[in-house]
C-alpha cells in the first residue's frame, strides 16, 4: 500500500528562551505499508523530532502526519524503541513484555497474552520470562524491547537509533535478528541512525535529510535482494556503491554547512 | 545446575586468595584491638584513679548502671519511650516527605512556586523552632515526635523529588508512546523506578529520626533516654549519662542493620 504514513508540509519550530528555532521546514514525505524506511542526515538535523512527530508525542506547528488516511491523535498504536532497550529492572521479561497490554488495561485479555506467548516462544525468550533484564544479553534484551512493543500490534514501528548502544558484533547479530521479526511480523518501520552501513542493510528505502531546518534531500531505493539477511547483504557487491551514494550526499550537506558558516 | 569440577588453583592463585583472608582477618583483628584497648584504659585508668571516675564514668561502672535500671525495670521503659517516638516520627516523616515529593513531581508549577520556601526550611536548623513547637503542639510527646518530623521531612522530600525527577527521559516517552497516562507513568515507572533511592532515604532517616528525637527529649520530656542523659548530667551522674549512651548506641545500630537487611533483599532482585 501507497502512502501508508504521509507527512504533509511539516514545519515546527522549538522555543527557548534566547529565541526560536526552526527544526523541520516544509519536511514532505511517505512510507508505504510493510517497507522499512531509514532517516539519515547531519547530527542536530532533528531526526528525532521526525518520529516524536509521528508518534503523536509532539505536535507540529505547521502541517499534518497522515497514518493510514488518519491524522495522528493522541492515542496512535505506534510502537517506540529508543537507543537502550529502556526495560524496567524491577519487572521480569514477561512483565516486561507485558507493560503496554497493562497500560491499555489488556493485561487479562486471553488473545493479547495468546500472541505475546506465540512471540516469547517464536523469539526464544519464552524460558527466560521469568528472569529479569539484568540476568540477558544485550541482543536478548533488545529482542525483549522489540516484543514488548510487537504484542501491542502497532500500526508503524519507529526506530530511534535502537542499535547504537551494542556494540560492533552483538549489533550486527540484533539487527539480523531484528530485521527476520520485523519482515516475519510485516511491520512498517521508520528508523533513525547516524550509521550508513545499518540503514542500507536494514532498509528498503533511505531518506537523507538536509541540515537544519531539515528538508528531504533525497530519497534512495535500496535495490539489494530482498531474501538477503543484513549481514549479507553487507557483503554484496552493490552495497559499497550504496554507500558512496549516500555518504557523498550527507558529505555535500555537512560542505554546505561549512562554507555558510564561514 | 552446572557440574561441580575440582579446579587445581594455581599457585599465583592460592597466593592472591590467601592475601583476600589475611587482609580480612587483619581489619577484623584491629578493629577488635581498638575497641579492647580503649576499654581496657579506660578501665584501668580509672580504677587507678589516674582520671577520675566521677567525670568519666568507666565501663564496668556502666554496667553496674545498665543492671540496676534494668532490674528496676527503668531501663526498658525508658528505651521504649524513646523507640516508640523515633519509630514514630521516622514513619511519619518517611510517608509525609515522600507524599509531598510526589505533589512536587506532579506539578512543576507548585514545584516552581515552593521552591525559595523549600530552600530556606531546609536551611533552618530545626533545632532553633523548639520553643514554637512547645507552643504550638504542648510539652511532650507530641513535641517530641514534631521535632523528630521536621528534622527528616524536609531531606526526605528533596531526596525523593530528584530521585522522580532523575528518571530516564526516554522511559518516560516510552510509557507515553504506549499511551500511559500520568498516574500509570506515577505507579508504573517513576515510584518503583525510586525504589533504591527510597532504600539510601530510610538510611538516612534512621539517623536523622534518631537526632530529632533525643533532641525534642533535651527539649521537652519526663521519660526516654534522652531525658535520662540529660537528667544524668544534670546531677552529674556521669553513669547513667555514660549507660544511656551506650545504649543508644547499639539500638540504633540495630535499626540501622534492619534498614541495612531491607537494602540487600531489595537490591537482590
Amino acid at each position: 500500500m501507497k502512502d501508508y504514513l504521509k507527512l504533509n508540509d511539516i514545519s515546527l519550530s522549538y522555543h527557548t528562551k534566547e529565541g526560536e528555532t526552526l527544526a523541520l521546514e516544509n519536511l514532505s514525505f511517505s512510507a508505504n505499508k510493510n517497507e522499512y524506511l531509514s532517516i539519515v542526515g547531519p547530527s542536530g538535523c532533528g531526526k528525532t523530532t521526525i518520529l516524536s512527530l509521528i508518534s503523536g508525542l509532539l505536535k507540529p506547528s505547521k502541517g499534518e502526519v497522515l497514518l493510514d488516511g488518519e491524522a495522528i491523535g493522541k492515542n496512535v498504536d505506534i510502537g517506540y524503541m529508543f537507543q537502550r532497550d529502556q526495560l524496567f529492572e524491577w519487572r521480569t521479561i514477561y512483565k516486561n513484555v507485558t507493560l503496554g497490554l497493562e497500560l491499555k488495561k489488556k493485561a487479562k485479555d486471553e488473545e493479547c497474552l495468546k500472541r505475546v506467548e506465540y512471540l516469547l516462544k517464536q523469539y526464544g525468550l519464552y524460558e527466560f520470562k521469568n528472569s529479569y533484564p539484568s540476568e540477558l544479553s544485550g541482543g536478548m534484551r533488545q529482542r525483549a524491547a522489540l516484543i514488548r512493543t510487537l504484542c501491542l500490534e502497532p500500526k508503524i514501528l519507529l526506530l530511534d537509533e535502537p542499535f547504537s548502544a551494542l556494540d560492533y558484533q552483538t549489533k550486527l547479530n540484533v539487527c539480523d535478528d531484528v530485521h527476520s521479526i520485523i519482515t516475519e511480523e510485516k511491520q512498517t518501520v521508520i528508523a533513525v541512525t547516524h550509521d550508513i552501513s545499518e540503514a542500507i542493510s536494514m532498509s528498503d528505502r533511505v531518506l537523507v535529510l538536509t541540515k537544519r531546518p531539515a528538508k528531504v534531500k533525497c530519497i534512495i531505493d535500496i535495490n539489494l535482494p530482498k531474501n538477503l539477511t543484513p549481514l549479507e547483504k553487507r557483503e554484496n557487491k552493490d552495497f559499497s556503491k550504496y554507500f558512496d551514494l549516500i555518504w557523498k550526499e550527507l558529505s555535500n550537506e555537512k560542505e554546505n554547512n561549512n562554507s555558510i558558516h564561514k | 545446575m552446572k557440574k561441580k569440577t575440582i579446579i587445581a588453583y594455581t599457585n599465583e592463585h592460592k597466593r592472591y586468595l590467601k592475601k583476600i583472608k589475611v587482609d580480612k582477618a587483619t581489619t577484623i583483628i584491629a578493629q577488635v584491638l581498638i575497641l579492647v584497648v580503649v576499654l581496657g584504659l579506660w578501665e584501668i585508668l580509672t580504677m587507678t584513679n589516674a582520671i577520675d571516675p566521677f567525670f568519666l564514668s568507666s565501663p564496668s561502672r556502666m554496667i553496674k548502671t545498665l543492671i540496676e535500671t534494668f532490674k528496676t525495670g527503668n531501663l526498658i521503659y525508658h528505651i521504649g519511650v524513646t523507640v516508640y517516638e523515633t519509630l514514630i516520627g521516622f514513619l511519619l516523616a518517611t510517608f509525609l516527605g515522600v507524599f509531598i515529593a510526589i505533589l512536587l513531581w506532579w506539578s512543576e508549577k507548585l514545584r516552581k512556586i515552593l521552591d525559595p520556601y523549600i530552600v530556606v526550611l531546609n536551611a533552618l536548623p530545626k533545632i532553633a523552632l523548639g520553643p514554637v513547637i512547645i507552643i504550638w503542639v504542648g510539652a511532650g510527646t507530641s513535641a517530641i515526635i514534631t521535632m523528630c518530623i521536621l528534622i527528616c521531612i524536609v531531606i526526605t522530600t528533596l531526596s525523593m523529588l530528584s530521585a522522580f525527577l532523575n528518571c530516564d527521559k526516554d522511559k518516560i516517552a516510552l510509557m507515553k508512546s504506549m499511551g500511559a497516562n500520568k498516574f500509570q507513568i506515577l505507579f508504573k515507572l517513576i515510584i518503583p523506578n525510586a525504589f533504591v533511592d527510597f532504600v539510601s532515604v530510610l538510611k538516612i532517616n534512621v539517623g536523622m529520626s534518631w537526632v530529632g528525637t533525643i533532641m525534642g527529649e533535651y527539649l521537652v520530656s519526663k521519660a526516654g533516654l534522652g531525658y535520662l542523659i540529660v537528667y544524668g548530667g544534670q546531677v552529674f551522674n556521669l553513669d547513667l549519662v555514660m549507660s544511656s549512651t551506650l545504649v543508644l548506641c547499639l539500638i540504633a545500630c540495630v535499626m540501622y542493620m534492619l534498614v541495612g537487611i531491607l537494602e540487600r533483599k531489595v537490591r537482590k532482585r
